[in-house]
């Protein structure tokens, strides 16, 4: 048998397990986009009749002052909480992958936020933030946590931050510790003959090992956090004010709600191309640092 | 390391933060768990009122919201959908992220179809799901094989990223062994590589029933019998536009959430301890 | 061999999917001879009453075979059904802008030949006509039940200080002092956390200060709302003194809560919140009265709108057991069965039993001085409840004018199809 021949074999085993994938792939998210992409040049309602109206909500999009705020409202977000839900649940991971009691107990209780129901964590932390909190403020004579956080039109967006990162957290924390299993032991133990004290160890020969993941994490943190939606369903609903409106949270009640189908289409087409672009250069930066390493 | 905190190999000072930081899952847990019990006219705005224990401990609520849920049947029913994803996200997803993440340094091609996959991840559901609903509906899927099809798809970009990023940490050593002796790459990777990423599947298998386990929307658009019921369909019977009873809602979600907390100890198991027994076995 | 490896792996994930029992078969053979009639009603917490009545229909029929079913979601599961075109034979709906976008988009037939439609109170017949964007001959909808929205007060609080029901808009705020002054509890509670709870006291508001067409009317280009609305929206924020502070802290399970434990007189709500209050205090004293909006009583409108009717598709195949369907739900026992179950008005005229807490508004109901919910017209997307509420927190001097010059910049936008259809049908009836 040739070289040659084995490893064209090969490359077809490649193919075939990659195939029915991309075919799968392709009918079930790529078509279905191209669809709605195609109504994005109508006034569809999502039933009914509708006429072609050329790039209309194209148009009418970028001078929408509801649809600009949700842009701005969604990358702030967006960027705070990607970066809290990195360095909490990588802490956490390296905290749970230690040598610590009851390990199994502090695992499940920190995975708990994450399936906990909309209803549930709407109503404890709107109870929270409405009754508790102004209530210690109260006996504390803390001037700003007097009043309800969400009822407040500057600050509700940190309410519900605290409450995405709270739930995120657990599942960033899942892929830390299985990129931590990746961290052979016998690294350390060439560390400690080095002396190096533990903040350096983590630096120089931890963190390269994990950077698959970080880059993975900050992928997953992104997207989850540009697509915000059921932290604003259960504590806000886009409120006080319109001040909490995400990109999701609109181009669902309206597209899906209310009739504007096809001009949230066309907000979703722009809000697909602009995450995209920016995750791929998020990869282009990871990418770099993991090859330097 | 501060060997002055370490008593029989356990870090104390961590051990202790740890179980600190639990007090944010657990009051709020603790909430869920009192109202869960308390009758509707128990509720009240007062904090006092509201953090203190229910006047009785009985389980009715429980009862009365399986029977609402008709809990035997959802169950089964979402369990079902839950474990065909599981396994076939596990069998596909791994290929996948296999036969992409040792080609993509290579070959412009699968680079392209590792981003190509991993852009889906942003789409917008609500984009997708009008067309979805036609579609599905004209292929015959409107059912819960449907919704596994989709959940594959909806996933397939998460965990396609993870197997490869796995990879990335496995050395290409093993393979190229088996290759001289003349295995083919199919059996290398069934024989070597699959049992190799245990702690990968058990984290996809983690995070991939997440996401079905709570899912609302896609059983609720897709699936065109209401026999079909899913848990989390279920549980919108306490929820009208005008009233939510709260008390069987937090009843039945705290049985949702008994199967997936034990299937994720479970799993934790496996991750942690994956990796020395494919090390062994290879 | 490698070959048969790599086609096995081709095929494993249609085999693996195609050997899976899953696809469930719904339970669409039960054709013994009979006409199959389906309906899809929207309110999910009425699914005994109409379990009970789907259970009597088929008791009585011989030839025909009712099903009703009553999904959560219902508004998502009928427009996925519609894309399916997976058409019931009846749908039962609110009396909202989701009809007037059904009727729009032609889905409807027209019943006018139904004979019970002369049983149905006028005044609901006109509610519904008015929710048509452009007049159309024929009916499209069958009110079944309404539901009405005013100030819902705590009787025994009211009768133990002996205050007076308001009749006019001064001796309401006059109430309202009083019992600031004179109590320890809030007059009013508002839970404007939740936005559509805004739109409560403002529909009833707006209904008795402003035009029930006073929407047709901007299309049509003969008002603009800074003219319509101007009161309304004064007088709504004149509200904000009387309740307790910071109310977009409150949620309308709050304020539900608040006000069934004793610590507000009066809560501005429809009677649909009852059941919410009575679940946190089952003995509560719940009594309503009409949102004395007018300084004249005589000029006070109650503020009703269809919560149910029932409408037929433009698809279904048996239009004469469809009929027989809608003779037997407008049976008289047959309304009653949901009078019972829910706390409800019926739209056909006739003696029946209604909830007790509905005695205050009771004379304007047998008057017919009613009229709709004005939000029954905004489409949902422009979210006026969000505009409202931002109008609300809104401190500044000229808030109102503001408020005013946006809805009527936005409406303009979010209606911009509706009003260019809405010109055109006029310009073509004046010729």
């Amino acid at each position: 048998m040739s070289k040659r021949k084995a490893l064209s074999s090969n490359n077809r085993t490649y193919l075939a397990m990659t195939i029915p994938i991309v075919i799968l792939f392709f009918l079930f998210n790529t078509l279905p986009l191209i669809t709605g992409a195609v109504y994005s040049f109508t006034n569809y309602r999502g039933y009914g009749t509708f006429d072609f109206v050329g790039l209309r909500n194209y148009i009418d999009l970028f001078s929408d002052e509801r649809v600009l705020h949700s842009y701005l409202f969604t990358f702030k977000y967006a960027i705070a909480g990607t970066i809290l839900i990195n360095c909490l649940s990588l802490l956490l991971a390296m905290g749970l992958n230690s040598r610590i009691r009851c390990k199994s107990l502090l695992r499940g209780v920190y995975f708990v936020p994450n399936i906990l129901g909309g209803l549930i964590v709407g109503y404890i932390f709107s109870f929270i933030f409405t009754y508790i909190i102004p209530a210690v403020g109260k006996a504390m004579h803390i001037g700003f946590l007097e009043n309800s956080i969400l009822a407040s039109e500057r600050y509700a967006w940190i309410g519900v931050l605290v409450v995405g990162v709270w739930q995120a957290v657990a599942m960033n924390t899942i892929i830390y510790i299985s990129g931590l299993q990746t961290v052979p032991a016998d690294i350390y133990e060439a560390g400690m003959i080095d002396g190096a004290n533990p903040w350096q160890k983590f630096w120089k020969l931890t963190f390269p090992m994990l950077l698959p993941f970080v880059s993975i994490n900050l992928i997953l943190s992104t997207k989850n956090m540009m697509m915000v939606f059921d932290q604003i369903m259960s504590l806000t609903k886009g409120g006080p004010a319109q001040s909490t409106e995400s990109i999701s949270y609109l181009i669902y009640k309206n597209g899906m709600d209310g009739g504007q189908f096809g001009f949230q289409s066309a907000n979703a087409v722009v809000f697909f191309i602009v995450i995209v672009a920016f995750s791929i250069i998020q990869m282009k930066i990871t990418g770099k640092k993991e090859e330097q390493l | 390391m501060k060997k002055t905190h370490k008593i029989g190999g356990t870090n104390v000072l961590l051990t202790v933060l740890l179980f600190l930081g639990c007090l944010t899952v657990l009051f709020p847990l603790y909430m869920t768990v009192i109202i869960a019990f308390k009758s509707p006219t128990e509720m009240t705005n007062d904090i006092a009122g509201a953090l203190s224990f229910p006047s009785t401990w009985n389980f009715s609520n429980f009862s009365e919201a399986m029977r609402v849920t008709n809990f035997w049947h959802s169950l089964g029913n979402s369990f079902l959908i839950t474990a065909v994803t599981i396994v076939l996200a596990v069998l596909l997803h791994s290929m996948a992220g296999y036969a992409i993440g040792r080609n993509m340094a290579r070959k412009k091609g699968y680079k392209l179809i590792y981003f190509y996959i991993v852009s889906g991840m942003f789409v917008p559901f609500a984009i997708l799901m009008m067309p979805l609903v036609k579609q599905t509906a004209i292929m015959g899927l409107d059912n819960r094989l449907g919704v596994i099809i989709l959940y594959l798809v909806f996933y397939m970009p998460m965990n396609v990223m993870l197997y490869s990023g796995y990879l990335k940490n496995v050395p290409l050593a093993m393979e190229e062994a088996a290759n001289i002796d003349g295995a083919s790459t199919w059996k290398t990777y069934w024989t070597i590589i699959f049992p190799m990423m245990k702690p990968m599947h058990a984290t996809v298998a983690v995070l991939t029933a997440l996401g079905t386990w709570n899912d609302v929307m896609t059983p609720l658009v897709i699936m065109s019998s209401s026999e079909d019921t899913t848990l989390p369909l279920a549980q919108l019977n306490f929820q009208t536009q005008f009233g939510t009873n709260y008390n069987l809602a937090f009843a039945s979600y705290l049985l949702a959430l008994i199967p997936i907390l034990i299937f994720y100890i479970f799993c934790q198991k496996q991750i942690i301890g994956g990796i020395a027994n494919g090390a062994v076995k290879g | 061999m490698r070959r048969k490896h790599v086609v096995s792996s081709l095929i494993l994930a249609g085999a693996v999917l195609s050997t899976l029992p899953l696809s469930g078969c719904a339970g669409t053979s039960k054709n013994d001879g009979k006409t199959e009639v389906t309906m899809v009603q929207y309110k999910p917490e009425a699914v005994a009453a109409f379990e009970e009545m789907e259970e009597r229909f088929n008791a009585t029929h011989d030839d025909i075979h009712l099903t009703i079913e009553s999904p959560n979601e219902a508004m998502t599961v009928l427009k996925t059904r519609f894309i399916r075109g997976d058409y019931p034979d009846i749908i039962g709906i609110g009396g909202d802008i989701n009809y007037s976008n059904f009727l729009d988009a032609d889905m409807f037939l027209d019943v006018s030949d139904f004979e019970g439609v002369s049983g149905i109170k006028p005044a609901y017949l006109d509610i519904v006509d008015e929710l048509e964007f452009i007049p159309k001959d024929g009916v499209y909808g069958l009110p079944y039940v309404a539901n009405c929205a005013g100030i819902l007060y705590n009787k025994d609080m009211f009768e133990e200080n002996g205050w007076e029901i308001p009749a006019t808009w001064s001796e309401f705020t006059d109430l309202c002092e009083t019992i600031q002054n004179t109590s320890d509890v809030y007059p009013l509670y508002l839970g404007y956390k939740d936005t559509w709870t805004c739109m409560a006291p403002w529909n009833a508001l707006a209904v008795g200060l402003s035009s029930p067409s006073t929407c047709s009317d901007v299309n049509a280009g003969k008002t603009t709302f800074t003219d319509a609305y101007q009161e309304v929206a004064e007088k709504d924020k004149v509200l904000l003194d009387y309740a307790e502070p910071n109310p977009y802290a409150y949620s309308y399970n709050d304020a539900c809560t608040a006000f069934a434990r004793g610590e507000s007189a009066m809560y501005p709500i429809g009677s649909y919140a009852v059941p919410q209050i009575q679940s946190v205090n089952p003995d509560m004293n719940i009594d309503s009265f009409v949102f004395p909006a007018n300084e004249d009583e005589a000029d006070n409108v109650l503020n009703s709108g269809v919560d149910l009717q029932f409408c037929v598709m433009k698809e279904t195949k048996h239009k004469d057991a469809v009929y027989e369907v809608l003779k037997f739900l407008y049976d008289d026992e047959t309304i009653q069965i949901y009078l019972d179950n829910q706390n409800a008005v019926p739209c056909k005229d006739g003696d029946f039993t209604l909830p007790s807490m509905l005695d205050g508004m009771r004379s304007y109901i047998d008057e017919g001085r009613m009229s709709d919910f004005h939000d029954h017209h905004y489409p949902s997307e422009m979210s006026v409840d969000a505009m409202v509420q931002t109008y609300l927190m809104d401190d500044s001097s000229d808030s109102t004018a503001k408020f005013l010059k946006r809805f009527d910049k936005e409406w303009k936008r979010y209606n911009r199809d509706l009003i260019a259809k809405v010109q055109k049908y006029e310009e073509e009836n004046a010729s």
